[in-house]
């Protein structure tokens, strides 16, 4: 850790009470004072949790309680990576041995695993949120066999989740699945035959720019357009791609053997697999070979001119590969863009589709410190008063925001995948013992990705499950509001997903007549201890599942709910997980706010 | 908070809460709205445009090649040297099809090109069945479309930005740009719902309570199928309507199912401050009224399809429109809309690598995916000759952009301007369209352009250095064309294609107007 930054990052967000309270804490630590920035209420750390975790649970409320925001987050920041590799490899190897198939359904398992019971849940959070940006997908039939090199990718982004951007970055562009995915792998500079020649694939020098670091216009801190004459600017055009492409050549496998050569070759164990690429440029060969694959040119295609990349900047021709991706590195990362681009995306991920240009300019200066540290970032999205203090709600279609402030549009669309994360670990979900091959069923039948339209690591482009910028047609188009999860909620999702959900309620619980041995089992006990008690059914889910704020009118028809099943005799496990199962498809509980 | 924002968001909850009760637009006045003088009775018939979205940047050079051949410089020599060679095993760079022999279906001739030495083409191997559909007149290629802001060559897109669209070569962009139809401003409207508008301003749809919108889209939200009034596609999943487990569905209902079901329905028509959960409750709540609506009948019985489709990604989605069309066309269906914008997508177009491969068995190499598009457009048009709608139903092919002509080793990189196709009964196929922007030697007129790239000291005007073609015919050319035969109103043209004047060719001829 480097101290003098994370003093830094104290002092700029000095305005916001969370962040002092963290010096004040540790100052008291050991103690049996209640942490100045303890939550308010059970209640209040239910809503920290469910914006930092896969979901909060009783256990980590009173943690919570007893740290404050700022330890626990520190502890956080300093929990080891929960690793999913090894474990998959050996199920993987098990699974081989035993004259099993192997496919995804081994890298979900352990990744849900790990989402639901994993203790560096925020470090896992930020691997999902990571890999909502730095998009790799098994959807692609490039590494869509690649079970294992993909679970170490997730690794690499959770391991990488609160370093430094740059080192995150330059470990992305040299991962051989997203070499892969994205076409560094195997790009080469230009071969010429015939008269014909190739020139280097301008994939992976294109999306590092879109997608992972700087976006297509210019932007100011605080995420807004930077204009000229009224007009945004573009921050590269097709030449820089162009040029950038040959930064990008000369990839392959870490193991593909170099004496004799055979660039086409490697990748024969795992770590061959995933280990960070190796480049053959003039660093293993001479210029002259045809095994230098790496573009050493400038931007006429001799070695008399330089690269001319991002912002006019120029890397010189002749360099070693590990010079130039360097460099590249180091042009993109220190962009301006970069601080407002992924900051802004973070906040949508953890608190609010739409913060305030305020906020992101908060959360954009602590990552534009030195070294741009993630673990900083995650703690000020976290700590900011806008992401603590979500303005009140009027009385639905009275009058204005109470404390004015965009209330309505406060908040986001829970994610579907952490509206089912969140149940499981409210209710105490049992995961079934490993198998044979030492693996744990989480996900029964599978599915997600058509059902929910999303799942780890199975996005159907590199434009990940949906934009940061879209906007629902109606009063978020109209208002020029961004909701991106809306863009995979529709009619017909709406009813994929509930069944989904429903498969892993009403269809697994804890004491059922033969329940499935390939999902966890919930524990209806926190409800059934009730029966017979309407009310009480319904505040217990009130504070497991929407952190105390279900309105009045919701609670009083989920009494009534309750009630009705009661008169039609359904037993108490049904009256149950159908007020965890209708809660689960409410408004309410779709919004995190 | 402004009043505006509020009155807007109870606007819009009263809207959720209907479900579209069929009359949104008259609580609309203030909205800018397409087409509100129109008054006239229903639209008569049945008109029904299918988008087939190829996602990811179709390869489009190699759907139809020019055949005209000496083994140096004519049209597919210059083509297969562009290409870096036919694909071989030996010569893995190529991107080149091989040059069928004499005789081979595929080679098909231009009936808009009387010049025997220039008409003839040969259609990608994969494309058997519509070679077929061409060559009976059904289908016509459109070439070199792409976004424009006006036509322009070479020096002009080095004058000035503004002579270009914006975000050139990258997917989003792009993707939005040719959904839009209007490549000037950044819009969140798409030219299918614009066309909507105006179509449901003319009395197209025959529903009311609770109404089906006039987009259905099999492949999620686009940008396409948006509008002011018709503001959000109907969506149904490839796999048909399915029921909402332990909840009351068609049929009878348990007192245990009756109670969970009522009070969910009743959480998703109460209102909501929050702007989240009042769109989730509208968009849950419509899809409960629709599925009501839909589900008793839609691939059922006699609205069942008779033909089998491919049980693939676009066959099921074809598969599911084909339904639609059967239930709801008021000719021989149960009539709840005289006119429907569908849109399918197949992705798995952007071939950076992997686009040529050995393997004749692959699925996801270009040749692969293409004969999933020929087979599911084919089960497709079999099926509207089944239900006598081919006269009804237009199909037509977007991507965001083709790719480079030259071989980066292993596949082709983003690029702009290529071809796309029509098919259907109303078309005028059978033949080429070639004729775009159309004066002062801007774009490529009147002929298939140019596949060279030229060199660094003698450059094609109209491409780049590795084969990126700038367009000839503008998307809002080739857009208008659909949008004047499904009888959108004249006068809306020029507002939905704002950019259409400043095309002196106009909409193009493969489809009859109104």
């Amino acid at each position: 850790m480097k101290p003098w930054i994370r003093a830094l990052s104290i002092f700029l967000t000095a305005a916001v009470p969370l962040a002092q309270a963290t010096v004040h804490d540790h100052l008291f630590k050991g103690s049996f004072d209640i942490p100045a920035d303890a939550p308010a209420s059970s209640n209040d750390a239910a809503r920290f949790l469910t914006q930092a975790t896969f979901g909060p649970t009783s256990a980590d409320i009173n943690y919570l309680m007893a740290q404050g925001v700022g330890e626990w987050i520190d502890e956080q920041l300093a929990k080891p990576t929960t690793l999913a590799e090894p474990t998959v490899e050996a199920v993987f190897n098990a699974r081989t041995n035993g004259g099993q198939g192997v496919n995804q359904t081994q890298r979900l398992n352990r990744l849900y695993w790990q989402a639901v019971y994993a203790p560096d849940q925020l470090r896992q959070r930020m691997a999902y949120a990571l890999s909502q940006i730095f998009v790799v997908s098994d959807q692609s039939s490039a590494i869509n066999q690649d079970v294992v090199p993909m679970t170490h990718y997730w690794d690499l982004l959770a391991g990488d989740a609160f370093g430094y951007y740059g080192i995150l970055l330059s470990d992305v562009t040299y991962n051989p699945t997203m070499g892969k995915y994205l076409n560094a792998f195997h790009n080469t500079r230009s071969f010429c035959s015939g008269g014909n020649c190739t020139s280097p694939d301008e994939n992976y020098a294109r999306e590092v720019m879109q997608l992972f670091s700087i976006g297509l216009i210019l932007l100011n801190m605080d995420h807004s357009p930077v204009l000229n004459g009224g007009q945004t600017i573009p921050t590269y055009d097709q030449t820089v791609i162009t040029h950038t492409a040959k930064v990008f050549t000369g990839f392959t496998y870490s193991d593909a053997p170099t004496n004799p050569p055979n660039f086409n070759f490697g990748g024969v164990t795992f770590a061959g697999q995933y280990n960070p690429m190796a480049c053959w440029g003039t660093e293993l060969f001479p210029a002259s070979s045809n095994n230098m694959k790496h573009d050493i040119t400038g931007d006429d295609g001799t070695t008399n001119t330089p690269k001319t990349v991002l912002g006019g900047a120029t890397i010189p021709a002749n360099q070693t590969c590990a010079q130039d991706v360097a460099d590249e590195i180091a042009i993109i990362a220190s962009h301006q863009n970069v601080a407002p681009f992924i900051s802004r995306q973070l906040i949508q991920r953890f608190v609010s589709s739409n913060p305030s240009p305020a906020y992101i300019q908060r959360v954009a200066s602590v990552f534009d410190t030195p070294g741009n540290d993630l673990g900083d970032v995650i703690k000020a999205i976290l700590t900011d008063s806008e992401a603590r203090n979500p303005p009140a709600l009027p009385t639905p279609g009275v009058g204005a925001c109470p404390s004015g402030g965009n209330c309505d549009s406060y908040g986001k669309l829970r994610e579907p995948v952490l509206r089912l994360t969140a149940m499981w670990r409210a209710f105490n979900a049992q995961a079934p013992a490993p198998d044979a091959y030492g693996e744990i069923a989480m996900i029964g039948s599978g599915g997600f990705q058509g059902a929910l339209g999303q799942n780890f690591l199975e996005s159907p482009t590199v434009f990940n499950f949906y934009l940061p910028d879209y906007q629902l047609p109606g009063v978020f188009a109209d208002n020029n509001l961004y909701s991106p999860e809306f863009q995979i909620t529709n009619a017909s999702s709406t009813y994929t997903t509930a069944n989904l959900y429903d498969s892993f309620i009403a269809k697994a619980y804890q004491g059922m007549t033969n329940p499935p041995t390939n999902r966890p089992l919930i524990d209806l006990s926190s409800l059934t201890a009730n029966v017979g008690n309407p009310s009480a059914m319904v505040a217990t889910i009130n504070a497991n599942m929407l952190y105390g704020t279900m309105s009045p009118s919701m609670s009083a028809r989920l009494t009534t709910m309750l009630t009705s099943l009661a008169s039609a005799n359904a037993s108490a496990q049904e009256q149950a997980w159908s007020l965890i199962y209708v809660t689960m498809l409410s408004p309410e509980y779709a919004t995190q706010r | 908070m402004s009043p505006a924002r509020n009155s807007r968001r109870d606007f819009l909850r009263k809207v959720a809460c209907l479900a579209c009760s069929g009359g949104a637009s008259a609580l609309l006045p203030q909205l800018r709205m397409i087409g509100t003088a129109m008054a006239a009775g229903p639209l008569s018939g049945y008109k029904a445009l299918v988008c087939i979205y190829l996602a990811g940047g179709n390869d489009s050079w190699n759907l139809l090649v020019p055949y005209d051949s000496n083994g140096t410089n004519l049209r597919y020599d210059v083509y297969m040297n562009a290409r870096n060679g036919v694909f071989s095993g030996s010569n893995t760079d190529g991107l080149a099809l091989a040059r069928p022999s004499p005789g081979d279906p595929q080679i098909v001739t231009d009936t808009n090109d009387g010049n025997n030495a220039t008409n003839r083409y040969f259609l990608h191997p994969s494309l058997t069945n519509l070679a077929s559909i061409y060559r009976s007149n059904k289908l016509a290629f459109a070439i070199n479309v792409g976004t424009l802001v006006k036509p322009i060559n070479m020096v002009d897109y080095n004058q000035s930005a503004s002579n270009r669209p914006p975000q050139l070569f990258s997917h989003a962009d792009q993707t939005n740009l040719w959904h839009q139809g209007n490549t000037s401003a950044n819009s969140s409207l798409g030219w299918g719902g614009l066309c909507a508008d105006d179509l449901q301003a003319q009395g197209a749809n025959l529903t009311t309570s609770p109404q089906l919108s006039l987009c259905v889209s099999v492949a999620g939200s686009n940008r396409f199928e948006v509008g002011n009034v018709v503001n959000n596609p109907y969506q149904l999943s490839s796999s048909g309507l399915t029921n909402l487990a332990d909840m009351c569905n068609s049929g009878s209902c348990s007192a245990t199912r009756t109670a969970r079901d009522s009070a969910l329905n009743d959480l998703l028509a109460a209102t909501y401050a929050s702007d989240f959960a009042a769109q989730y409750a509208g968009i849950f709540g419509q899809g409960r009224a629709l599925y009501s609506l839909l589900s008793p009948d839609l691939g059922q019985g006699t609205y069942a399809v008779s033909t089998i489709f491919p049980n693939t990604t676009l066959g099921n989605q074809l598969k599911i429109v084909a339904e639609m069309i059967k239930l709801c066309n008021p000719v021989t269906g149960k009539g709840y809309a005289s006119r429907q914008i569908f849109f399918v997508q197949l992705g798995g177009f952007d071939l950076h690598s992997g686009e040529m491969s050995t393997n004749v068995n692959s699925t996801t190499d270009h040749a692969g995916l293409l004969t999933q598009l020929d087979q599911a457009v084919a089960a497709f048009w079999t099926e509207m000759g089944a239900q006598g709608m081919q006269n009804n139903v237009t199909a037509f092919t977007m991507t965001e952009f083709a790719r480079t002509l030259q071989s980066n080793g292993a596949g082709s990189d983003h690029a702009w301007g290529g071809i796309q196709f029509a098919l259907g009964g109303a078309v005028n196929g059978g033949a080429l369209y070639t004729k775009g922007s159309g004066s002062n030697g801007k774009g490529i007129d009147g002929a298939f352009p140019n596949l060279a790239y030229g060199s660094m000291s003698n450059p094609n005007p109209n491409a780049f250095s590795r084969g990126q073609l700038i367009p000839g015919i503008a998307v809002e050319q080739y857009a208008a064309t659909f949008a004047k035969w499904m009888d959108v109103t004249n006068g809306n043209l020029n507002t939905i294609f704002p950019n259409l004047p400043n095309f002196p060719g106009g909409t193009l001829g493969f489809l009859p107007a109104a």
